[in-house]
């Protein structure tokens, strides 16, 4: 190799995925500054340092040559198993909002494990397909791959995170197109999933008793009363969460109504602002054009992990970076489509710009993955 | 380059689209969201964002013809529930839900209510009545108790963290100075109806829980008195919370009004009609309760006074009157004290409508002030199987139709009235039209009845179902002569007879209203005295009547109570005969006679005799207006 050191580290880095992923996560640190106005201290404190931490996992993970992970399968499933399970364990655990998702010792909310947990997943899986060598084409091994996904889908709904859930499904999919599955196999896999899913609504205890017909008080007056009611009363919860989403989001208009002058967050209109509910205060606050300005940071991200992928010097590599992508993927069309109506309203952050170091840490940690296997496109080692 | 991109390329390409697809769905529901439809959600945003509410504007004020506040407004303490706080909420969404099944208990209820139930002395089942009230905008805070004392205030407000939801707040309630006086006449005000509000015409920006007139003068000029709302525009966050006035639009008064009320005539006639009551009592006419009495100004067709018994409290209305009082206020036996009987109450006019009957002969010349007429108490003209009976069973003997009026008796009008029957021209109907009977009499009140003047297309009509009973027979015109049979006259209808007569035969639209007033006290609208109807009755026929008239006060049959009396009174008794039940007692009079200025009527329901119970009564109503002095009379009178 005759090239020169600055040459050499250039080559380790990619220049554009840093580039994407910096330019998000000042976004992201603008909107979160945003959003969180007037609401405790300390939060934004709090995002910069989950930026922070995540760098962490971002080196390691880079520095760690990902074909190696292939030989810890075993180690991996049982760490990803634990992860899924640790909020159940007695001590470590705790549940908010009806779901047993974090992980807290004492008094101190540590962290979602389930966030970590899709990258282990990740790693896992792109080796179970890899090992097929890009031919998913008998019902054994389209069986295999989703007995892994069925397992860490009855984990996860333990907890139970139905958005965690959706990601695992989708980002399997995607890594199946790279992985060749048979074209059967998807509709097969695609009813399998419907029907899962499905199991999993039934079965939930929170689904909202429908409400009657119209008696005794007149719909008008019952109306005025539930347009102020507050979500966690509202019958129609959901509904006016999605409502006041969109609303926000539409009324941002091309321009916006200006950072910090966003009426609908300000006015706490908009649940969990700062959080699962970003984009409504991105849309609101900077109109279409910050919306579309997000989504092109988001397309060049996406194409850039695409890129990654084919650059891998083998399937395992390029699965890691495939699944990588498809949950970020789904993550986006998840969360920005449930604030404008598109998709059904689950806790799901939106990468890079909501707020909480969990899935902040998971997505550096990710980026540390595409980086991984960038850097070593040329061979191990290098 | 060991790369597996050849292999690959498809499942990429795929991979690809994939990403470009989703993000263009995306891409384009933002693009119809916020650049197609962003106006529509602005519009909601701002919907959201600010919330109006309206300023109630202070009701103007009553004033009787000498300025003298007869109803004013003050503020008072009031205590509310905040329909928004959500323990509040989360009990009101249960009981709207469809299932009955998850409606509050009464001991959640209890258990939320109950201290400040204590604290208020309000029932908890009236304060969530109250609370759960549809007809009020949904936002505003329920009243549950006004005037509260300063004690359960002060408790109220330092124990804010037991009672979240309740609000202390100054609200501007209607205040009654004199307490009842005039109430029927004044009326009320409450929260408006339903109805009152899909009146779209009438209460057109109105909102629910508006405070409006509901009866009397409170309803007949609510669009005087209500002023103009002022508005607050504030900003709220999405539990409801005031962040901020936005803008603000101060509200205009009503403006005050001064009515031809009599501040001390309208006392007087009050004390008077409770006194003949009571006079009734003593006589052994144990179910009198109920009673009208009207006083006018002859010239003008002023009301001075007018009252109704049995009467009630128009401050319980204030902050909202509870179901149980105003079940009782509308329950039978209570005698119904809301209705103002001086305009909706129609009774047989009794003797009083002789004079009518008398104006009637006179103009048909079947009669004439020194006519004699035999009286022996037993009258059978119509035939011996139809005999009528005159008051006095002995007979008044000879009689001139003078003195028949001076007697009141019954013979003369049965003779005029069956030589009007036979006439068969319905006279005695068009001289009762003439003086305003069967008419409503136009008075700026609400609810007034027509009275009836019976002829014979009217009980064709009545009796529709009943052929036998549909001919009109010489017994119905003889009766009406008399003000009875199917006769019904309001006492205000009485008391603008009497007012015609004094007045040359000139009656005078009745009014109740003088004057409006503009925010400086100055006089912005008068209402012009109108000629309401012109008798054309000559002065010669009005002559016979009122020395029959005087008559009456000097020597005839209200003789007892008008002796002594300073001036000279032309009135008339009357003694209404309804069927299973004690007498009505009415009487009817003008004065002075030389230069006529008063007219009035009383009529007490069961009261027993018009001379005995009416005619005292008037006798010290006129006394208070001369300034004479009042004296209390017991006399008996066996007329009708």
């Amino acid at each position: 190799m005759n090239k020169t050191i600055p040459e050499r580290i250039l080559d380790r880095v990619n220049v554009p995925l840093m580039a994407w992923v910096g330019a998000l996560l000042i976004y992201g640190t603008v909107m979160v500054a945003s959003a969180t106005e007037g609401m405790s201290s300390g939060l934004l404190t709090r995002h910069l340092v989950g930026v922070g931490v995540g760098l962490v996992p971002l080196v390691i993970a880079w520095l760690i040559d990902y074909t190696r992970l292939r030989g810890w399968q075993g180690p991996l499933i049982a760490f990803g198993a634990f992860l899924l399970i640790s909020p159940r364990v007695p001590g470590l655990g705790t549940t908010a909002k009806g779901a047993t998702s974090w992980l807290q010792i004492a008094d101190v909310r540590l962290f979602q494990p389930s966030e970590p947990a899709k990258l282990v997943f990740i790693v896992v899986l792109a080796a179970v397909i890899a090992s097929m060598k890009g031919r998913v084409d008998t019902p054994g091994r389209a069986m295999k791959v989703f007995a892994y996904l069925a397992g860490a889908v009855l984990l996860i709904m333990m907890q139970p995170d139905l958005g965690t859930g959706m990601v695992f499904v989708a980002l399997t999919f995607i890594m199946l197109i790279v992985g060749g599955l048979k074209g059967r196999y998807f509709a097969v896999l695609a009813v399998a999933s419907v029907i899962l899913i499905g199991a999993v609504l039934g079965l939930d205890p929170v689904l909202d008793k429908m409400a009657g017909s119209d008696v005794g008080l007149k719909d008008y007056q019952k109306n005025r009363l539930l347009v102020f009611i507050d979500p966690d009363l509202d019958p129609h919860d959901a509904g006016y969460n999605l409502a006041q989403s969109k609303i926000a989001i539409g009324s941002g208009g091309l321009a916006g109504k200006g950072l910090g002058s966003g009426t609908q967050s300000n006015l706490h209109f908009i649940p969990e602002r700062h959080t699962d509910f970003i984009f409504s205060v991105l849309g609101e606050e900077l109109g279409f054009l910050g919306a579309v300005s997000l989504l092109g940071l988001y397309l060049a991200l996406l194409l850039t992990a695409l890129a990654i992928a084919n650059s891998s010097r083998d399937l395992y590599g390029a699965l890691i970076a495939t699944g990588v992508l498809g949950m970020w993927m789904f993550q986006i069309l998840e969360n920005v489509g449930m604030t404008v109506g598109m998709m059904p309203i689950t806790g799901i952050p939106l990468p890079f710009m909501s707020f909480g170091s969990s899935a902040m840490v998971t997505n550096l940690g990710a980026v540390g993955l595409l980086l991984s296997v960038w850097s070593r496109r040329y061979g191990a080692g290098t | 380059m060991p790369t597996i991109s050849q292999e690959y390329r498809s499942r990429f390409g795929v991979l690809g689209i994939v990403v470009i697809v989703v993000l263009s769905a995306l891409l384009v529901r933002l693009w119809t969201m916020q650049v197609l439809n962003g106006e529509s959600y602005a519009a909601q945003a701002e919907n959201n964002r600010v919330r109006e509410i309206s300023l109630e504007a202070p009701r103007g004020r009553i004033l009787d013809r000498n300025g003298i506040p007869l109803v004013t407004n003050r503020s008072a303490l009031a205590v509310s529930v905040d329909p928004s706080h959500e323990d509040v909420r989360a009990l009101l969404v249960r009981t709207w839900s469809a299932d009955t099944v998850d409606d509050p208990t009464s001991r959640e209820l209890d258990e939320m209510f109950g201290e400040i139930s204590g604290l208020l002395g309000v029932s908890t089942a009236d304060i969530w009545e109250r609370v759960t009230d549809v007809q009020q905008e949904a936002l505003r805070p329920r009243v549950i108790a006004v005037d509260v004392p300063m004690e359960a205030i002060a408790q109220i407000m330092e124990r804010q963290t037991d009672f979240p939801w309740a609000l202390v707040e100054e609200i501007a309630v209607r205040e009654y100075p004199n307490g009842n006086l005039a109430a029927h006449l004044l009326g009320y005000s409450g929260a408006i109806s339903e109805e009152q509000y899909e009146q779209s015409d009438e209460y057109a920006g109105y909102e629910l829980g508006d405070t409006v007139g509901k009866a009397g003068v409170e309803r007949q000029y609510e669009g005087v008195l209500q002023g103009d709302k002022g508005w607050r525009r504030i900003e709220v966050n999405a539990s409801g919370r005031s962040q901020g006035v936005v803008s603000e639009q101060a509200p205009r008064p009503g403006n005050d009004i001064r009515l031809t009320i009599d501040a001390g005539i309208q006392a007087a006639t009050e004390e008077q009609l409770d006194l003949a009551i009571a006079e009734s009592h003593r006589q052994g006419y144990s179910s009198a309760r109920a009673g009208a009495a009207v006083v006018l100004d002859i010239k003008t067709g002023e009301v001075l006074a007018s009252t109704s018994r049995p009467t009630y409290d128009p401050s319980a209305f204030l902050g909202g009157i509870s179901t149980a009082e105003w079940e009782a206020l509308n329950a039978k036996e209570s005698e119904y004290p809301l209705n103002d009987r001086a305009v909706m109450a129609a009774y047989p006019p009794a003797s009083t409508f002789k004079v009518i009957t008398t104006i009637s002969g006179l103009q048909a010349g079947i009669t004439s002030e020194n006519k004699t007429y035999n009286c022996t108490g037993r009258w059978t003209d119509m035939g011996k199987q139809w005999p009528k009976w005159c008051w006095k069973r002995t007979g008044h003997g000879t009689v001139t139709l003078r003195g028949g009026l001076k007697h009141s008796c019954d013979t003369v009008f049965y003779e005029i009235g069956y030589e009007l029957y036979k006439r068969k021209l319905e006279e005695l109907q068009a001289t009762s039209r003439q003086f305003g009977l069967g008419s409503k009499t136009g008075i700026d009140l609400p609810g007034e009845s027509a009275g009836r003047v019976p002829d014979a297309a009217w009980k064709k009509q009545y009796n529709e179902n009943y052929p036998e009973y549909q001919q009109w027979l010489p017994g119905d015109t003889v009766n009406m002569a008399i003000g009875q049979g199917d006769m019904l006259t309001t006492p205000l209808q009485m008391a603008l007879v009497y007012a015609g007569l004094a007045n040359d035969g000139t009656i005078m639209k009745p009014h109740v209203l003088k004057d409006v007033l503009g925010s400086e006290g100055e006089v912005i609208r008068t209402i012009e005295n109108e000629v309401l109807y012109e008798t054309g009755v000559s002065a010669e026929m009005l002559g016979v009547v009122e020395r029959g008239l005087v008559d009456v006060t000097e020597s005839g049959t209200a003789r007892a109570a008008f002796a002594g009396f300073g001036q000279t009174v032309a009135g008339k008794t009357g003694t209404a005969q309804v069927k299973g039940k004690d007498d009505y007692a009415w009487f009817t009079a003008y004065a002075p006679i030389d230069d006529p200025r008063y007219a009035i009527a009383i009529v007490v329901e069961e009261g027993g005799g018009g001379g005995a119970i009416g005619g005292p009564a008037a006798r010290n109503i006129l006394a208070y207006i001369f300034g004479e002095e009042q004296k209390t009379i017991h006399t008996t009178d066996e007329s009708r």
